[in-house]
Parts: C-alpha cells; structure tokens; sequence
C-alpha cells in the first residue's frame, strides 16, 4: 500500500455485528464483519479497522474519515438502559411528560399499556418561574427554589438533566440560568436544555425530545469516548462523523452533546445506500429491507425520494413515522427517515406462549448470547437456528471466520424445545420459526406499503442486513413484489452507505408571521440568527463557507391552522433592492410600497403554498385567508462524495471463505427453491 | 361478481383502512379549531354505495356507529336525486345526526356514471351559534338553543357550491373563519377519500372493488358474530347515574341489560330515565354507538372497523327517553350521557366477561368553554377557547388503570398549554395528577388529571359540563371508588373562592381562575392482595400518600427509606381480614 493511499471508514454496529469497510481513493473496498461486543459497543469496531490496516499494511495516518452508524443510542432507550435523568420544568408541570398528549396508538385496547416514562415523577422536580407566550417573564426564576433542587438531585445521584420550562422557544433566558447553576452545583452532570435541543412550541413534544436526549447523552457521550479514544492509540486522528437519523452526517462531538438527533443512525444509512443502488438502476420506486439479527426494517422510495417524518416514536411495538396516531413508544420530534421497524431479526429467539402457540421475538439472543448455532453460549433457538436447520446458512465459518455455525447445535435446539414439545418433525418446526419470523417482518413491510394504499407490486424490494436475502424471496412472493434486488456485499450494505453521505447540520426557529409582520427581512433575520451558527460550526469542522451548500425552509400554514406545509425559501437574506437600498425592515408597508425582491420572494412563497395546499388536499381554502409562516428551517450539507464507487466490484475479499456453490436448496418447500447463500459476496474474486 | 384472489383482496381493504386513515389526516392538517386540530373530536369514514360503512379512520370510535343512521336519512330525501359533484351537510340530531356541534360532510363517489361509495367526515364545531359561546350548554332546554340547525341539504350541487348557504352559516356562528374553516377541512377529506377510491378502482376495476368491499362487510360480521357465540348466554343489567340533568335536578338514571344468545347481542336500555330537560339527551344513533363501542372493545379479535360490526346487534331504546331523545330536546352536551352508558354497557359485561372489563374510568371528558370578545387589529372579534379534557383508567383485571389517558370511547387529545396561551387571553397554570385520587385495587385505578386557567383580560363566558361528584366510577370485584370531580372558581378580590356546580354556565372576570379536577378511575380487586412493592413505587412516585398505603393497602413503609416493613404489613392486614376499608367500599352493579 503506497504511502500517498487516503483511506475511508465506515463502521456501523449493529445489535448482533458490526460491519467495517474501509474504501481507498481507486474505491476498492476492504470488508470486515464480526459480531458486536456489548456493553462496550466500540471493541469491535476498533479490532476491525485495527485488522483492516494490519491487511492493508497502511498505518492511521492514511485514514481522512471514520464514518460511523451506531444503535447504541436507542438501544439504551429500548431497553430503558440510559443514565439516570431527572427532569426540571414549570411549577404546575411535572406531569406533562407523564400525560403526554393524552392519546393512545389505537382504538377499543382496553388493555393498552402506557409506557412507562423515561423520568419518573420522583425526579422530575417543579421551579417557580414563568414566561408568557410572547417571552416576557410573568414569574421571576426563584433561585432559592432552584438551590433546592440541585441539591436533591446531588442527593439522588443523577447523570444527566433535562431542562425544559413554559415557553423556553420564545425566551431561553430562565433555562440559561438553570444551565449555569446546575454546572456550578453539579459538575459532571450533563444537562439538556430543550431551547438548545428543539426550539419549538409544544411543551409535551419539546419535552419528551430533551428528556430522550438527556437520557442516552451519557451513554454517547462515554462510547463516543472510548472510540475516539482508541481510534487515537491506532493513530487514526481523523474526524469521526456520526450518521444522523435524517441522513448526513455530524461530528461525534455533536451527536454526543445531540444524540437525540442520532438515534436512527445505522437504519439511515441502508436507505441511502439503498437509493443511490435504486437511483443507478433506473428504478424509481423500491422497498427497502434491512433485516439484521434483532430487528427487520422497512423504507419506502417512491419517484426517486426517500419518504422523510418530522417526528417519530421509538419503543411502539410497530415504530412508523407519519402515522395518525402516536402515542405507544418515546416520542422523538427530530427530522428522520421514515422507516418502519419491527423487533423480528435473524436472532430472534423461537419459544412457546402458555396455550402451546409457537411465537418468535421480540426477545433476541443479539450477539451475546447469539444463536444456538454460533456455539457460544446461546440456549434458546433463533430464527438464525431455523435458518441453518433449514438449509438456508450453510454450516462452516461465518462473519469474519471467527463465528462457526454448528449445524448439529441448531438441530437440537429447535428440536428439543421446539419440534418436541410440539409433536412436529424437525423441518416443519424449522420452517414454522421462519414463517412466524417472516410474518412479523411482514408488519414493516406493509406499514410502508399497502398500509399507506401503495401496491408493493409496483416497488422492487432491495434486500439487505445480515438476514434480509434470506427471507427477502418468500417476502416477495407473499407481497406480490415481481423483482427483488440484493446488493453485493448485502451485510455491509449501510456500512458502506455511510461513506456516500456528506456533513449535514438542520436548525430551527419557531415563529408567527402573518400579516404585516410577515416581511422578507423577518424571514431573513431568523435565518440569520441560524446561518451565522452553523456556518461557524461547518468551519470548526474544516468547511469553509464556499463549500457548505445552506438550504433554507419556511413551514407555511393559512392563518389559524392546526400543521403546516414545508416550502423552500429561496432566498430569506437581506439584499439591495432595484433603487440600491438595503431592505431591513419591510414592516408597516402596504405591498406597493414594499421593495421588489421581498414582494417576489413573498408571492412566490403565497403561490407555492396555495399550490401545494391544493395539490395536498384538493382546495385552496378561503384564497383572502391570510398565510402564516411558523417557523424558518436551515439545512446545511458539505462535503458529499460521489457515489459512483458505491457498487464496484469488491476488491480482496477479506475472508477466509472463498468458493461456494452460489445457491441453496431449501430443505423444505415446494419442490425447494433456490436461495441466496448469504456468503456469496465473499466468495467473489 | 368477479372471485378476486385473496392478495388483491387484502390490499384493497388495507386500502380503504389506509385512506381513512389519510381522509383523518388531511382532516387534522388543514383544521382550524383547537377542538378538531388538538383534541381531534372528529371521524372520517367510507361507506358502499349503499351507505354502509366500510372503513373509517383511527378517530372518534363514539362516531362509528352514527353513520349508519346519517346515511339512512340522507338516502330518504336524497335517494334518487344524487349526482356526481354534489356533497350534503347536515347537523340536525332530529334528521340523522348526534348533536348540534356535529356537522356531517357527505360526498357520494362517481364512477364513470354510476355511484360507488360515499367520502364521510364528521367534526365537532366550535361555535354553531345559539344561546352561548361554544353552543354546547348543559341548561340549554331545547334544541333551538344548541344553536344553528342544518337537516340535511346540498352544500354543492354538481360541483358548484351554495353560496346561500355559506351565507347563512357564515351569519349565524361567533367565530366563522374557525366554523368556515373546518368545513372546508371536512370537504378536503372527502376529496382525499374520493382520490384513494378512484384509485384503487382505476387499478383493480370497479367489480373488483365492490366484491372486496361487500367481503369485507361480511367477513367482520362474520368475526363478531363467532365471537359472540362463544361467550356464555346469559342476561346482566347495571345501572350506573349522572349526578344533574343539567339545570340542578337529578340525578339522571341510565339502565341497560345486555343479552347474549347464540351469536347475537341485545342490549336494552329500558329503565333509564325520561328525556331530561337540560343539554344531555342522546339520540338513538349516538346510543348505538356506544354498545358497538363497547362489544368491541371487550372483543379478543382484531376487528375491522366498518358497518359489518352492527349487524348481530340489537339496540332498544325507548323513544321519549334520554337514551333516544324526540323533539324538541337539546342535545348538545349529550357527549356525558355516552360516556355513561358506555360505563353501565362494561358494568353488564363486567357480569358476563370478568376477566375482560377494566373498573370505570373518569367517565368521560369535561368540557370547559371559556368564550369572550376581544380586539384584534381594529375589530371587535370573538373568541372561544373549547377544553375537551380527557381523564384516566380504571383498574383493569391484570394491571393499573392508565395515569392521564383519554376514555377509549374517545381517541381525542389535549390542547398544548404553549397553544393554548398563544392564541387565547388565558394563562394554564397548573395542569397535572392528583395524588390518592385513584380507587384502590389490586390493580390501581387512574389518578385524577387537574387543570387550571386563569383569564387575563375582560369578562368570559365560562361553561362547564363535568360529572361524577356525588356518583364515583365504580370499582370492581372489591376495588374501590375513584375520587369524585370539583370545580373551583377564585376571584382576584377577597371574595371567597366559589365551588361551581357540576354542570353550569356562568361568568368569569379578568384575573379569575377556574380550577377543575377530573374524577380518578376505580380500582380492581381487593386493595388487600395488592403487591406491596407496586405500593411502594407508587409512594416513592407521591402517586400515593404514606397514609393512603396504610389505611387503604394495608402496606407499612418506612418513611425516610420507603422500604416494605414486611412484618407489620402482614399484621396490618390479617387485622383487615382481607377485607377492603370502608373508606373505599366497592359498589357493585345490580
């Protein structure tokens, strides 16, 4: 390897494994996949890129990126394994959290379970302050009131804080004063400010944000940590950018301090690798699926675009944005691709419910204990037993050779507590274990699909994760899906995403502009407020101005409305009129009087939501009602590679592993159909 | 008829869930009111182009079962003069609707000539006009004073709007950009129905479509009928009471005895009380809904949510009563009068299914209106704030009741507090649970939710509908009693601080505040068998006072460290001989 060679990582962990590719300039790809080492998530990706280099013969400094996806967030909130939190908000408000909007996911449940809250009402403690909606202060901040409380969360012995007061979007001062304080009392305590993590009105939703921020800050914070860390000893200092939830990266420093912005970090990048695939084929529209060993998700591309959700719920037994009701997991109001994601993966493990019925999951073996096959402590079969049993995994060495599947372990386990105690032959349990698994990853696949009224016989499904090829044929037959698309290297796939994502930062600012207020200069000093931030964090990051492309957005509503529609704002700056004067305030002026270029940017902005509105929902309603705009969004995005290399042929396949027969009989079946050896892409040279 | 192989089927009937699904979306987003836009007091649906409903959105499950009775009367006046491009409003309690505030939005659906569905959406209004701000009063005493009567008339006649009658409603509301608004959000759900139905039959033909949607008809009652069947035959009758018929008489009885035969179910509210003189009447369609709602809800399959569901039901309900009200009875507060029969429907199941029917939760929404006049940029202008708040759960037969969760009879939600100030002259100042509130059982009912607003400037109408002060949701199998409801209302002077009748219409001046809590859920089971652990946790929360877990659970706690003093816990309650206290005595149905 020659000393000039400039290397990229990608690492994206998963439950079960995590998979590393490094890509050099002449975008040859070098692969890695091992099973993953919980608690201490980073182990794995640093023995990895530590034996990638020593086969590459390269040392750190080659290394210009490490690009990383991680679940390690929201696993902690799943399992409700984050730090202990605490919650400071308005006095009269300790149990919004608790109430949240008081809905629940569906009708006529009469056994429905609220989930429990992250913070407990015994840490969430009341302040005597108050703002009105316009900002201005009605309750001075008590700050006696406030001495008190931190002295009961030192007491308590909380790790992380979540702060949010009435009102804090419209003025953050009194959380500002609550951040200092509780620095000085509380050092090493990590808070969250909910003006810093959603400035946005709703106190529950601005809420529930801060508080699942606060709760996984700590657990990012410390892996975010440890990986910078050893990425060091291996003398890789360069900048380590994590996958955020609506794709794009940011600086590990970042989601620490943000990781509520991060959660869906390792999904992202599958459905964007899974679009630029889609994008190359020609193909517009595809369903994507990524099934890895605890968890199936599913996406929808519809003409070329990914399906997008301002907000979302982790934790509801089905997780699907822009659906009707909420309510049934943590609700998250961050910028996400839209996926749906149930818990039935490769490690899911098979047991038998008190009547004797046969189920599958949620629980799964992940990587510690793992599958019965994988020989290392695993007890209960998995839908990866059944799989082997089957035929669909060969037995031999898997992942990076570490991992041996033992095909005799398998047999045993789903005969002696499944195939036994059911009266069945070994096969017919097998395949029932498959088949319940495949159901349930049915659930995802429809929530994208015919649950929204869309024909998957007009979408191509691309198959991915550990699992996804697996099943991915006899998903297809059931969904009436024609074609069915796996990708080279389909464990590595979102691995592989991640280097085909540029930096990307997204801010907001909540307002009310309607009427005479709604100026271009308005538009233009809230962008302001934002652009000025974040271009100063593009250039802390090694961008400077010239390469951060900024997109900026006005959410529009006719007056009074209860949600808006997203527009882009051409141009919200302050810029010199046909006369050379410099538009400041356009406030006040009748529309004759107003500057040419506000006029423009605001009947522009008029006409493409009364289009938009029509186009959503077939009227424009009253046409004289007044249009709102309620809040300025700013995207900003630097630094994307071209994604040409993505699908090159893979250049030194890692692994021990090298021919194989290329396809499978099914044990079982109709006849046996062939299927996918999930080794394949190894096995090319 | 074509056979349609069992793939297109499914996805034609996801379809249709999917598009009221998206029908209540559309809905929601283009919606004006803090009622329809936060609490979601609305339902949009699809029917066959018989009427019957064959889908309906994940909204109001209480508007289920009134579309079959909206549409029985549209089709006598309007049965053979529909035509594409017309859509039909209408109000009127007495001509197929519920209540004043509830405007149906019909439009029939065209196929190349032929009519094959109906676009359904129903949204509670703000403001109809009528006697006070909001129009819904509980001492309204006839239905003119609910407020502006619509039967049903053609607001488009192929496709060309009546401008009368926008002219007339836009005269006759307080607020009308809000009344105006959300009509125009009800037809743009229509339109999307209509989208998603010549959708799917430019894909699958319209033969198609009619035989998957006649399949999905009687494949739901197919379900709802084999699971009948397999409950015990058997007769159960409860009654269960409002505390006031709204102008301080009372209190008002509701009796039903359910009978299950074979497959089918009748329930029979004979006995409950003669048609009342304030607002809380119930038509005959809204009494429907509630049994449909609640054999539902007891029901262990997934049933789809379409008019196959009423067929093995039989509703008697007695014309004149106030469970099938005749004119000129107001209605307009009749959402309570729900809420209650929904709560003695599951008291008579409690007697058939045990193991499947929660103790009685708040029992239903309080509504508090708070209405006044105000100037904005230069015109006097009305403006109404209109709180539909939800309560809690009752103990269930294997858990706690829900803390601050909205009746299953009403998927609705809350209005934010930040909304809330944003728009109206009103301060929230405390909005939380109450500790002790919850009946005690082996499984906990649901603390009570509290609310309080202050008005900041002028005088208010101030109307409030809320029940259960002198008649608590009732435990079950020993479980005690929730707390019962109070209002509060404390003026700025040195007035004392009033305590306001259940249901009232009355006035508030600048700087006053109203302070409501909501009644807490009954509890399940013997408060004696309940985990000592739960118990604890609930201390430690302040769900539950240090005295409350001794007099009520017969739990001794430590009171610095809130460990378990198992010892003394024991002898506390073998002193109880498992028998609950008589603080929270259990009351059982009859």
């Amino acid at each position: 390897m020659s000393r000039e060679t400039r290397l990229r990582i990608g690492a994206d962990v998963g439950g079960t494994f995590t998979d590393v590719v490094i890509l050099d300039d002449a975008g040859h790809v070098w692969t890695d996949k091992v099973l993953s080492t919980p608690p201490e998530f980073e182990q794995a990706v640093l023995q990895s890129v530590a034996r990638l280099l020593a086969r590459l013969e390269a040392d750190g400094q080659a290394v210009t990126e490490v690009a990383h996806g991680t679940t390690v967030a929201t696993n902690a909130v799943l399992e409700h394994r984050g730090a202990l939190t605490a919650l400071i908000t308005t006095r009269g408000f300790r149990d919004v959290l608790e109430l949240r909007r008081i809905r629940a996911p569906q009708m006529y449940d009469l056994f429905w379970e609220k989930p429990r809250p992250l913070v407990e009402r015994y840490l969430r403690f009341e302040l005597t302050e108050r703002l009105s909606a316009t900002g201005e202060v009605v309750t001075p901040l008590n700050r006696d009131d406030l001495a008190q409380i931190c002295a009961r969360l030192q007491q308590a012995g909380v790790e992380s804080v979540a702060v949010c007061l009435i009102h804090a979007y419209a003025n953050p001062e009194h959380e500002q004063i609550v951040g200092n304080t509780l620095a000085e009392c509380l050092p090493g305590v990590q808070v969250s400010l909910s003006h810093q993590v959603l400035r946005e009105r709703k106190e529950y939703e601005r809420t529930a944000t801060t508080v699942v921020n606060a709760y996984v800050r700590p657990v990012m914070q410390h892996y975010v940590g440890a990986l910078r860390e050893g990425l060091n000893e291996q003398g890789v200092d360069a900048p380590l950018l994590i996958m955020q939830s609506a794709g794009g990266l940011t600086p590990a420093e970042d989601a620490a301090v943000r990781p509520v912005y991060v959660l869906e970090s390792g999904p992202a990048a599958g459905v964007l690798a899974a679009l630029a695939l889609v994008q190359r084929q020609g193909l517009s529209n595809a369903i994507t699926l990524d099934v890895g060993g605890t968890t199936a998700k599913a996406s929808i591309i519809e003409d070329g675009q990914i399906a997008y959700s301002p907000e979302y719920e982790v934790g509801a037994s089905l997780s699907a944005g822009n659906r009707l009701v909420g309510g049934g997991g943590e609700l998250i109001r961050a910028p996400s691709i839209d996926i749906a994601e149930v818990g039935a993966g490769g490690g899911s493990i098979a047991w038998l419910d008190p009547a004797g019925g046969l189920r599958v999951g949620p629980q799964s073996a992940g990587a510690r204990p793992g599958p019965v096959c994988y020989g290392r402590g695993g007890q209960a079969p998995t839908v990866t037993d059944a799989n082997v049993v089957l035929g669909y995994i060969r037995p031999g060495r898997l992942a990076d050779g570490s991992v041996s599947v033992d095909l005799d372990a398998a047999r045993r386990a789903v005969h002696d507590q499944v195939a036994h105690p059911l009266g069945l032959d070994l096969l017919h349990a097998a395949d029932g274990i498959h088949r319940i698994a495949n159901a349930r990853t049915m659930r995802a696949l429809r929530a994208v699909s015919t649950e929204r009224g869309r024909d998957p016989r007009d979408f191509t499904l691309v198959a991915f994760g550990g699992a996804g090829p697996i099943h991915a044929a006899s998903l297809a037959r059931e969904l009436g899906v024609r074609r069915v698309v796996i990708p080279p290297l389909p464990g590595l796939f979102s691995a592989l995403g991640l280097l085909f994502s540029g930096v990307e930062h997204h801010d907001v600012r909540s307002c009310r502009l309607s009427g005479d207020a709604l100026t271009e200069a308005a538009l233009a000093a809230l962008r302001a407020d934002m652009e000025h931030g974040m271009l100063a964090q593009f250039a802390a990051e090694g961008f400077p101005a010239d390469q951060v492309k900024l997109s900026a957005y006005a959410d529009v509503r006719f007056l009074g409305q209860a949600s808006e529609i997203r527009l882009p704002l051409e141009d919200g700056r302050p810029r010199t009129d046909d006369r050379g004067r410099t538009t400041e305030d356009g406030g006040g002026r009748t529309k004759d009087e107003l500057p040419t270029t506000d006029y423009r940017l605001l009947t522009t902005l008029h006409g493409a939501f009364l289009a938009e509105h029509e186009r959503l929902y077939g009227h424009r309603s009253d046409p004289d009602n007044p249009i709102e705009v309620v809040a300025v969004r700013l995207i900003g995005r630097a630094g994307a590679p071209d994604a040409q290399t993505l699908f090159r042929p893979v250049h030194r396949p890692p692994s021990a592993v090298r021919r194989s027969s290329g396809l499978l009989r099914s044990a079982l079946g109709s006849g046996g159909h062939a299927c996918p050896d999930p080794r394949r892409p190894h096995s090319r040279d | 008829m074509p056979e349609v192989d069992p793939i297109t089927r499914e996805i034609v009937q996801n379809a249709l869930a999917a598009a009221g699904d998206e029908m209540a979306l559309a809905l929601y987003r283009t919606a004006y009111s803090t009622i329809v836009r936060d609490c979601l007091d609305y339902s949009t649906s699809l029917c066959d182009a018989n009427g019957e409903m064959i889908a309906q959105g994940v909204t109001i499950p209480l508007h289920l079962g009134a579309v079959p009775y909206a549409m029985a009367t549209l089709f006598q006046k309007y049965g053979h003069s529909l035509e594409p491009g017309d859509v039909f409003i209408m109000n009127d309690p007495f001509d197929g609707g519920m209540h004043i505030p509830d405007i149906f939005i019909v439009q029939p659906i065209f196929w190349e000539g032929e009519r094959v569905a109906f676009a359904v959406a129903t949204a509670h209004h703000l403001d109809l006009g009528g006697r006070l701000p909001g129009s819904s009063a509980c001492d309204n005493t006839e239905i003119f004073q609910d407020g502006f009567r619509m039967p049903w008339l053609k607001l488009y006649r192929r496709g060309a709007p009546d401008e009368s009658l926008f002219t007339l409603l836009r005269a006759n509301v307080r607020v009308p950009h809000q009344t105006l608004g959300d009509v125009r959000a009800q037809l743009a759900a229509c339109h999307i129905g209509e989208r998603a139905v010549h959708d799917l039959i430019r894909r699958y033909g319209v033969d198609t479509f009619k035989t998957c949607t006649a399949d999905l008809l009687d494949y739901t009652e197919r379900l709802v009928s084999a699971e009948i069947a397999r409950w015990p035959d058997g007769v159960h009758s409860f009654v269960d009471y409002m505390d006031n018929d709204g102008l301080g008489g009372g209190p008002v009885r509701i009796e039903v005895k359910i009978t299950v035969e074979g497959d089918g179910l009748t329930a029979d509210f004979t006995g409950s009380s003669p048609q009342i003189r304030g607002a809380m009447n119930s038509t005959l369609s809204f009494t429907a809904s509630v049994v449909a709602l609640a054999v539902r809800a007891v029901m262990q399959q997934d049933i789809p949510n379409n008019g196959g569901m009423f067929r093995p039901l039989t509703i008697i309900a007695p014309a004149g009563t106030v469970v099938n009200c005749v004119m000129p009875a107001a209605s307009s507060m009749r959402g309570v009068t729900g809420f209650r029969m929904a709560d003695a429907v599951f008291g008579a199941l409690a007697g058939l299914l045990p193991d499947r029917v929660p103790a009685a939760g708040e029992g239903g929404n309080t509504l508090v209106i708070i209405g006044g006049q105000r100037e904005r940029e230069g015109r006097r202008t009305s403006w109404i704030l209109y709180e539909l708040l939800s309560g809690t759960w009752g103990g269930r037969p294997d858990r706690d009741g829900n803390d601050g969760l909205c009746n299953p009879a009403n998927v609705a939600s809350n209005i934010p507090i930040e909304e809330a100030e944003a728009e109206y002259p009103v301060r929230i100042e405390r909005y939380g649970l109450v500790q002790d509130s919850g009946g005690a059982g082996r499984f906990r009912g649901g603390l009570s939710v509290e609310r309080q607003w202050r008005l900041l400037q002028g005088e208010a109408h101030l109307g409030i509908r809320s029940d259960r002060r002198e008649h608590a949701p009732f435990g079950l199998q020993g479980g005690g009693t929730g707390e019962t409801s109070i209002n509060l209302l404390h003026h700025p002077d040195s007035r004392p601080t009033d305590t306001l009748a259940t249901m009232i219409s009355t006035a508030m001046g600048e700087g006053d505040w109203l302070y409501h809590r909501m009644p807490g859920g009954g509890g399940w089971g013997d408060p004696l068998t309940r985990d000592p652990a739960l118990v604890a946790r609930d201390v430690l929360n302040e769900k539950v006072s240090l005295t409350a877990a001794r007099d009520r659970y017969g739990v001794v706690l430590d009171p610095a460290t809130l460990a378990v003093d198992e010892a003394a816990t024991a002898v506390l309650r073998a002193a109880r001989g498992g028998r609950g206290e008589p603080v929270c005595s259990p009351r059982a149905g009859t």
